[in-house]
């Protein structure tokens, strides 16, 4: 304003231009940003899953922000608020779950927090130990949406794996638990999965599974039995260790198989109900479809024979003791040990016979009864008490054929027939003993030892005689020996020395007999040549010995 | 009053870079600043339009900045992802509350301040206010100079992003917040930069030569 003349040749309206409506290149940055910011946030919404609430009974490591929703290992949603339930019995959590699994969150949906677990079976949940503490999420089959589950406590059976499940009724859990193996010929095939008391709180019903392929062996023959620990059982049979792997001897675990009298048919169904055996034996028991129950009177002590005790027949098991008692007849004041067994005998001859046909003669009931009456009362089958081990005591029933054992008839129209029975092998053994100490007792034994002592006596005498004799002749007949020895001694050595001059005076080359002998043998030989000379004159002339020998020239002519 | 007579007002032009106050070559083209050489200009081109667009990106860019995480830890299995008011509750939550002030400080309220300050400024500007000039240009030159300061988080991040990298233990990744925070940084300043406090001043002649 200090000089405003000269000022007003300056054109205002080019100093400050104002383009207000003109629209820059700038504004580009702002809608890209925009577009940009509103493409994430689309993006965020469009991927924002469900939130659902989880109402556990306690949040067991469970952080609000930190715990995720696990399934199959994959996050599936996060912890987002944990709180009490209005009535501060449970505790709320809510959890903001992926949109993928949006799909998941139905009706029967499964959730439950995972803690980690160290057993003997194995760990699981590790990761648990670094990470914290997770919710485990099983999807449902429902299609029905939902946002508020209640958490299980325990977690649920597995279901996603492939395999079978399959229940089994036992008399009590043993040592199994969740978890515990189940072995097939020794192959963990699969694990309990849960366990519960029956309703009527008798048995347990205990819940397998058996992954694929190995639930195709599980048939409707399989027998289930428990594996669990050691089974040392000391019976007639001796002493039967058995355990399934170290694993079960520590943990227990359960094993199955197919008896070998009942061919498999197919699979069995899944959650087939199967009876829990105690131990193998048992499980692998034939069934006692023909058994019939019946009763022997025993004389003896039933001391050593237990409920279960084998029952054979001609040595192979027919059946087993299902009672031991007494039984007491009040007309007679007669107390008698009686037991009860099943006795089959045509289920050992199935087993030789299965295949020839000649098992289904045994089918009928009447044929299987007039069998046991043929056997007992023409062939004398008997039943008798044994000893099965002598180290333990232990008893058990034999049928055996006593020919001579007195005849007798049985009634078979009872319920529980009796069967007619001998004393047993260590009953008898005890009184043939008896009788021999009897007959051992009745022997003179005095004079019988007066008379071995008399015999002694004389023979001492006898003895004593020989002495003599042997003496006498040391001292007569040995002196005469000696010399009648040193005489031919010397005879000998004369032999040797006559040998010896017959060896220089006759066999030897310079010998004057030799020489002699030469001699004697040249004058022979001349003398033989004279004869000849003599004979052949002779010859010619015969008249030379009366004339005189001619000379030969006069002679001659 | 007589004071508030602009260097334009009276032909003048002002350097931005050294302050030299010149006599510009041309009306239409004032030329270089003899003394600096930089450019001159009478006010810079379109300031307030760009001002308004850059503060606009800045603000829309603040948002995301704040509700997407800036850091992604990852331990033991477990990622968790952290905004930066995620951080500054954590920092509090966890007692060190100065820490906790310093980083509210730096990483949200400064953005924000720059923001709204910078935002009154074209206000005020735009409806040609008269008041308050000096403190409109003293909050001016506080946005300017608090702009290089601003990039707290982002050094940050960028440091514990490439310390933190113990895999497979621990490892640290940025979040896509980093990103939109460094935007809004980088716009703010921008828009400070482009905003010509001069402009605080033409409305106060302007309303002065008005009333006169």
């Amino acid at each position: 304003m200090a000089d405003p003349d000269d000022l007003d040749a300056l054109p205002q309206a080019t100093v400050v231009p104002r383009k207000r409506w003109r629209i820059s290149v700038i504004w580009i940055i702002p809608i890209l940003a925009a577009i940009v910011a509103l493409g994430i946030a689309v993006q965020r919404i469009r991927s924002e899953g469900p939130t659902i609430e989880i109402v556990f009974s306690a949040a067991e490591g469970i952080e609000a922000g930190k715990t995720l929703v696990k399934y199959k290992d994959v996050d599936i949603g996060r912890v987002t608020k944990v709180e009490l339930t209005n009535d501060f019995a449970k505790v709320r959590v809510t959890a903001k779950m992926a949109k993928y699994a949006a799909g998941l969150m139905v009706e029967d949906a499964k959730f439950w927090i995972v803690q980690p677990t160290i057993s003997l079976s194995g760990v699981s949940g590790l990761s648990t130990l670094l990470s914290g503490n997770y919710i485990g999420f099983e999807p449902g089959k429902s299609t029905e949406r939902r946002d508020n589950f209640a958490g299980l406590d325990v977690a649920p059976v597995i279901t996603d794996q492939r395999g079978g499940q399959f229940a089994l009724r036992a008399n009590d859990l043993g040592s199994l638990e969740i978890g515990s193996p189940v072995y097939y010929r020794r192959l963990p095939v699969g694990q309990v999965i849960a366990y519960e008391l029956a309703p009527d709180g008798n048995t347990v019903q205990i819940k397998i599974f058996v992954k694929a392929p190995y639930d195709t062996y599980v048939y409707p023959e399989t027998r289930f039995w428990n594996a669990s620990g050691v089974d040392v059982s000391v019976g007639a049979d001796g002493v039967n260790v058995r355990t399934e792997s170290l694993v079960a001897l520590l943990i227990g675990g359960l094993a199955f198989d197919v008896p070998p009298f009942s061919p498999p048919s197919g699979p069995a169904a899944a959650n087939t109900l199967f009876t829990l055996y105690n131990d193998r034996t048992v499980a692998m028991k034939a069934p006692d479809a023909g058994a019939r129950r019946y009763v022997l009177y025993f004389k003896e002590s039933l001391r050593g024979l237990a409920v279960g005790a084998p029952v054979t027949f001609l040595g192979l098991p027919a059946g087993e003791v299902t009672s031991v008692g007494l039984t007491f007849d009040a007309a007679t004041a007669n107390v008698r040990p009686r037991v009860v067994v099943t006795f089959s005998p045509e289920r050992v001859m199935t087993y030789a016979n299965v295949k020839s046909g000649a098992a289904s003669a045994l089918q009928d009931e009447q044929k299987r009864r007039a069998l046991v009456r043929r056997l007992v009362e023409e062939r004398g089958l008997r039943g008798q008490l044994r000893s099965g081990s002598l180290l333990t005591g232990q008893l058990y029933v034999s049928f055996d054929y006593y020919p001579d054992a007195r005849k007798t008839k049985i009634d078979l129209s009872q319920e529980e027939p009796e069967l007619p029975v001998v004393p047993g092998t260590l009953v008898e053994l005890e009184d043939k003993l008896s009788r021999v100490v009897d007959k051992i007792d009745k022997m003179p034994l005095e004079a019988i030892g007066n008379d071995i002592k008399k015999d002694l006596e004389s023979l001492d005498q006898t003895l004593k005689v020989a002495n003599k004799l042997i003496s006498d002749a040391d001292v007569h007949l040995v002196p005469q020996l000696k010399t009648d020895l040193e005489d031919l001694h010397r005879t000998l050595a004369a032999v040797e020395r006559a040998m010896n001059s017959a060896d220089t005076s006759i066999l030897g080359s310079n010998a004057p007999a030799q020489h002699e002998l030469r001699e004697a043998l040249q004058e022979f030989a001349r003398a033989a040549r004279s004869l000849r000379l003599l004979t052949d004159q002779l010859e010619r002339q015969p008249s030379s010995v009366i004339r005189g020998r001619n000379e030969p020239s006069s002679g001659g002519k | 009053m007589s004071a508030l007579v602009s260097a334009a007002r009276v032909g003048l032009v002002s350097c931005t870079t050294c302050g030299l106050l010149s006599r510009p070559a041309d009306k239409a083209n004032p030329g270089c600043c003899p003394r600096c050489g930089a450019v001159l200009v009478w006010r810079r081109p379109h300031s307030l339009q760009y001002t308004w667009a850059l503060v606009i990106a800045a603000a829309i860019c603040y948002i995301p900045a704040n509700v997407l995480p800036v850091l992604s830890t990852t331990a033991l299995g477990s990622t968790e992802s952290d905004t930066i008011m995620g951080g500054v509750i954590f920092l509090y939550a966890s007692g060190s509350w100065p820490l906790a002030l310093i980083v509210l400080v730096a990483s949200v309220m400064i953005p924000l301040g720059k923001l709204l300050a910078l935002g009154y400024l074209l206000v005020t500007v735009q409806r040609g206010s008269v008041e308050n000039s000096h403190n409109r240009t003293r909050i001016y030159e506080l946005v300017e100079f608090v702009g290089r300061w601003s990039m707290l988080d982002v050094f940050v991040d960028a440091f514990v992003v490439a310390l933190v990298q113990l895999q497979p233990l621990m490892s640290v990744e940025p979040g896509l917040g980093v990103v939109f925070f460094m935007v809004v940084v980088v716009l703010t300043m921008l828009a400070a930069q482009s905003f010509d406090p001069r402009l605080i001043w033409d409305a106060a002649g302007k309303g002065q030569m008005h009333h006169g």
